[in-house]
């Protein structure tokens, strides 16, 4: 409630348009895993001015903990702020209708040449890196998270029991989600 | 594609799994991989690689993306359009919904609970996936140091992405992984 005395001035509506450039932005800069924070982040915080830190920081942890693509998570969540349902649209079709129809045309280009040699080695290359960031990303939002020895055991069971297991995830999810969700809680009430 | 009902059954998978991709859809990829390579045969090991790398290498919303691809595989330009409605529909729609009991509920000490309990989880998920595209991408020693230089830069340094994308491609294309 702090935030809303904090602001300068009432807020104005923020044109539509203004929405869907800066989410296609976002979208178009976001090349590779995680990527889009990064730019969501520098355009509606520093750029535009549309959220505090705070509240992009809520925003940014409301969608890790929700299924789905998290930067689109991101553009619905701004859009609603600042607009309502009428800026959600406007914020996630910015986000998706060029770059999809982009990606999907240079993507398929692509595809059409996968039996080439070079085009393979290249796609191969690409992936081995691609694989590296996406361990990486996952290692570094763990990082808050190391001083619990609970949330490494939970991490350390899920990705045991998806790489070595192979378990499928419905499992896994529903399996581990309540167990740790339970132990967070009596760790939670024990601290108080 | 010889089964009529195969684009169907991609787009309720896909709707399905959506739905339940906590952390972003990189943790239902090993579940995609397995529906479209493993159970079904739509494509092979090499396309799902490919496809991931594409979507990986070009801007955009590269998830949908790489389920739009999918869906071209098993059903040209309709399944790509199915595969990201699929894809980015059902968890917009909880999007739009939880956001707003979010700001009601911004305190309450569940949230933070929650957070706490599902998190780690996640973050298992998503390593777990990295280390499946590992496992298909990797064909080659050099190819594992790629992989390993890839998330310990990323760790330890604030570079860009891009950087080691266009690396690895650059060795891959010189034929030297």
């Amino acid at each position: 409630m702090t935030d809303v005395a904090e602001r300068r001035e009432p807020e104005q509506a923020v044109p539509l348009a203004a929405l869907f450039t800066a989410f296609l932005a976002v979208s178009l800069c976001g090349v590779g895993g995680g990527g889009g924070v990064v730019w969501a982040r520098r355009i509606a915080v520093e750029k535009r001015r549309w959220l505090t830190e705070r509240e992009f920081a809520d925003v940014v942890s409301l969608c890790q903990f929700m299924p789905g693509p998290n930067i689109a998570g991101i553009a619905v969540c701004v859009g609603a702020k600042m607009r309502g349902t009428i800026g959600t649209i406007a914020a996630v079709s910015g986000f998706l209708v060029i770059p999809w129809v982009i990606g999907l045309s240079v993507g398929l280009v692509f595809l059409e040449y996968a039996h080439l040699t070079v085009l393979r080695n290249i796609l191969g290359g690409i992936a081995a890196a691609a694989a590296g960031l996406l361990i990486a990303t996952g290692i570094r939002l763990l990082l808050p998270h190391r001083r619990r020895p609970a949330a490494l055991l939970f991490a350390v069971l899920a990705f045991g029991l998806i790489t070595f297991a192979k378990l499928p995830l419905l499992a896994v999810l529903f399996g581990l989600v309540p167990l740790s969700i339970a132990i967070a809680g009596i760790e939670k009430a024990r601290a108080r | 594609m010889s089964d009529p009902s195969a684009p169907l059954a991609l787009t309720a998978h896909l709707a399905l799994v959506s739905s339940i991709s906590f952390g972003g859809f990189p943790t239902v990829l090993p579940d995609v991989h397995n529906f479209v390579v493993t159970r079904h045969g739509w494509m092979t090991d090499q396309d799902f690689a490919n496809i991931f790398a594409i979507a990986q290498s070009i801007p955009g919303p590269n998830m949908i993306l790489m389920m739009s691809f999918v869906g071209w595989k098993v059903w040209g330009f309709p399944g790509a359009v199915a595969s990201a409605f699929a894809t980015f529909g059902p968890p917009c729609t909880i999007y739009f919904a939880s956001y707003r009991l979010w700001d009601r509920f911004r305190d309450a000490p569940w949230q933070q609970i929650a957070r706490f309990g599902l998190v780690p989880v996640v973050m298992g998920l998503v390593i777990a996936s990295g280390t499946v595209m590992a496992r298909a991408a990797d064909t080659s020693w050099p190819a594992v140091a790629v992989t390993t230089a890839a998330a310990v830069i990323t760790l330890a340094t604030r570079l860009s992405p891009m950087w080691m994308l266009l690396l690895g491609g650059a060795l891959g294309g010189l034929g030297r992984l």
